[in-house]
């Protein structure tokens, strides 16, 4: 297992936020989560990735204790990509990007042309190559977003975390961030919003009110009921006759 | 063929490193000529030579004892207090996120004249605590305050683009100006009440040789800091959370930075007192000259307020005659309108 939750739990002001999630992940694997608004899916993703600690409970990296790990080293294991994260400063994207090497850094051991390389390919992977002189405030949304991206997968990391990374974005740029994050050798944490992109996941889990309610596969976790039950919204599912694949069609309730 | 590279990067460095060596050494030479009575360059090179290089040029005891007991040590003390301003300022904005942070506007200046007249005037610590010892403790002690008021005001020091931090510094300097009023009536009589309120404006006319060797020692941790932890704070730029993120110990590098941001303060405060605006705007214009990443940005804004604290002096001696005007004055009468440039940009970019 290269990432491991085991009883997390988080709680704000004394309201309990997340309560007792256990979760494996196994290398090279893509679990999706999937939760209403409010069912604790941010606060799963800070947790896993080591910018708060739980109230209780611990996370797990490789079978090491990911809280007695150094920032740095968790850093070059784990990348995370937050939800609308901003700046005022007048940033390039390529600088943007560049902050994706600072684990990599130190005072001693400088800039390299191995990070350019490593600069230059992100900035290829995630579709933003020609913007690298484009000033952060004239960017779009959906480029923000991309520009994020590429500065995770500078990060080299073996452990991708991605909260709602299809937010803001066109179709075209939704289907090729998980095009992407599908065919590159990582392991992936995605949540997620739109429930026919997570039945693309190797596994989902369903958040609701700060618990874990399934986990499995996407046809054994998102089922009929399930999806009613967690929801709120009546739900059919429809074959696209081209290829077979299942789809949800959502309806509110009556 | 990476080598080459790196090796090219570290010349270029070099070069940098050596033009904004010579430009310092200009400004500081600027300085120590420029005055009621102007001295020529060459007698002050020869006064140097003399002083330094024990050289036997013969010359005016008088210009002599200007150049060296006064003017030198003012000018070195002047770019000491200009650059540690500056680079507080700088790590204050990039830490908190905050372009109008400065250590003027949070009160750190104002709890350092706190603690430093609480030594001086009213005797705090019976004579074993030094004057920048005082003025560290109410640096430390005000930031404290305006950080805690900040939080409870529902802003904090770590979350971005919100104005709790400013206003409760605000808060936090009239309440310390107040404190430092407070002592000085109390305590001090009449001369030495003229004395200090022309110090708290900022004042250089009593930096002398022992000063300097307190401040350059500090000016040179402050610039060194920033240059060892230029990468942690580029990645501020997304905010705390994203730095960590990123694999900066979000915590200890903060406690570290605003620490010794509290320590430069205090110890220029100390010297020179407090003076406005230096470490707001001189940032905002080293991040217009070499950008934002801080490997440059930190050098830059050291030098540039350097040079831009020496200018100040010399205006403050030189545009009244016969007159020393408070330095605080000049940086205020060039800090204001460039404060108020900074808000509306800030507004537009909104």
């Amino acid at each position: 297992m290269i990432l491991e939750a085991r009883n997390l739990c988080w709680s704000a002001r004394g309201r309990p936020i997340l309560a007792g999630v256990d979760l494996s992940v196994s290398e090279g694997e893509t679990l999706g989560l999937v939760g209403p608004n409010g069912s604790g899916k941010s606060t799963l993703m800070q947790l896993l990735a080591g910018i708060r600690e739980p109230s209780s409970g611990e996370v797990r990296v490789k079978g090491r204790r990911l809280a007695e790990m150094p920032r740095r080293q968790a850093a070059r294991m784990i990348a995370f990509l937050e939800q609308q994260a901003e700046t005022t400063e007048a940033i390039t994207v390529r600088d943007a990007v560049e902050l994706g090497r600072t684990p990599w850094l130190t005072p001693l051991q400088p800039w390299s042309a191995e990070d350019d390389r490593i600069v230059a390919r992100a900035l290829a992977d995630a579709d933003m190559e020609g913007f690298e002189r484009r000033s952060w405030s004239t960017l779009s949304g959906g480029e923000r977003q991309r520009v994020h991206l590429a500065r995770a997968l500078a990060q080299c990391p073996q452990i991708l975390l991605l909260d709602e990374p299809t937010n803001h974005l066109d179709i075209q740029h939704q289907l090729s961030i998980l095009g992407l994050v599908a065919r590159l050798p990582v392991t992936a944490v995605i949540a997620l919003h739109d429930l026919n992109q997570a039945l693309a996941c190797d596994r989902v889990g369903v958040l609701s009110s700060g618990r874990l309610v399934a986990l499995g596969t996407p046809e054994e976790v998102l089922t009929i009921e399930r999806v009613h039950a967690v929801f709120g919204v009546r739900v059919s599912i429809v074959t696209d006759p081209c290829d077979g694949t299942r789809l949800f069609r959502f309806r509110p309730l009556a | 063929m990476s080598l080459a590279l790196s090796q090219q990067a570290y010349v270029s460095r070099l070069g940098r490193g050596a033009l904004g060596f010579a430009a310092l050494a200009a400004a500081i030479l600027a300085g120590t000529c420029i005055g009621e009575t102007p001295i020529p360059v060459l007698v002050v090179l020869q006064t140097l030579a003399n002083k330094i290089l024990g050289a036997a040029y013969v010359l005016d005891p008088i210009d002599m004892g200007i150049i060296w007991n006064y003017r030198l040590p003012r000018a070195i003390v002047a770019a000491c207090c200009g650059s540690g301003l500056a680079i507080s300022g700088m790590v204050l904005q990039s830490l908190l996120r905050n372009a109008l942070a400065d250590p003027y506007l949070l009160g750190i200046s104002a709890g350092a004249s706190t603690g430093a007249v609480a030594v001086t005037v009213a005797g705090l610590g019976a004579g074993a605590v030094s004057m920048s010892l005082g003025a560290f403790g109410g640096a430390v002690a005000a930031f404290l305050l305006v950080a805690i008021l900040a939080r409870a005001a529902g802003g904090g020091v770590t979350l971005h683009g919100t104005g709790q931090i400013v206003l409760a510094g605000i808060a936090g300097s009239q309440l310390f100006n107040a404190l430092t009023s407070f002592i000085i009536t109390k305590s001090a009589n009449a001369e030495q009440a003229r004395g200090i309120m022309f110090w708290l404006l900022g004042n250089l006319s009593g930096a002398r040789w022992p000063d300097v060797w307190l401040a350059v020692p500090v000016a040179l941790l402050g610039l060194a800091a920033c240059v060892w932890f230029a990468r942690a704070l580029d990645a501020f730029a997304f905010g705390a959370e994203a730095a960590a993120s990123l694999g900066v110990p979000v915590r200890s590098v903060q406690v570290v930075l605003i620490g010794l941001t509290a320590l430069v303060t205090a110890v220029m405060v100390s010297i020179v007192g407090s003076i406005g605006f230096v470490g707001l705007v001189i940032p905002h214009a080293a991040r217009f000259i070499v950008g934002v990443r801080h490997g440059r940005l930190g050098p830059a804004t050291a030098l540039i307020g350097a040079a831009f604290l020496i200018a100040a002096d010399v205006l403050s001696r030189t545009i009244i005659p016969g007159q020393v005007l408070p330095i605080g004055v000049i940086t205020a009468l060039v800090g204001a309108p460039a404060f108020a440039l900074i808000l509306v940009r800030g507004r537009r970019a909104r």
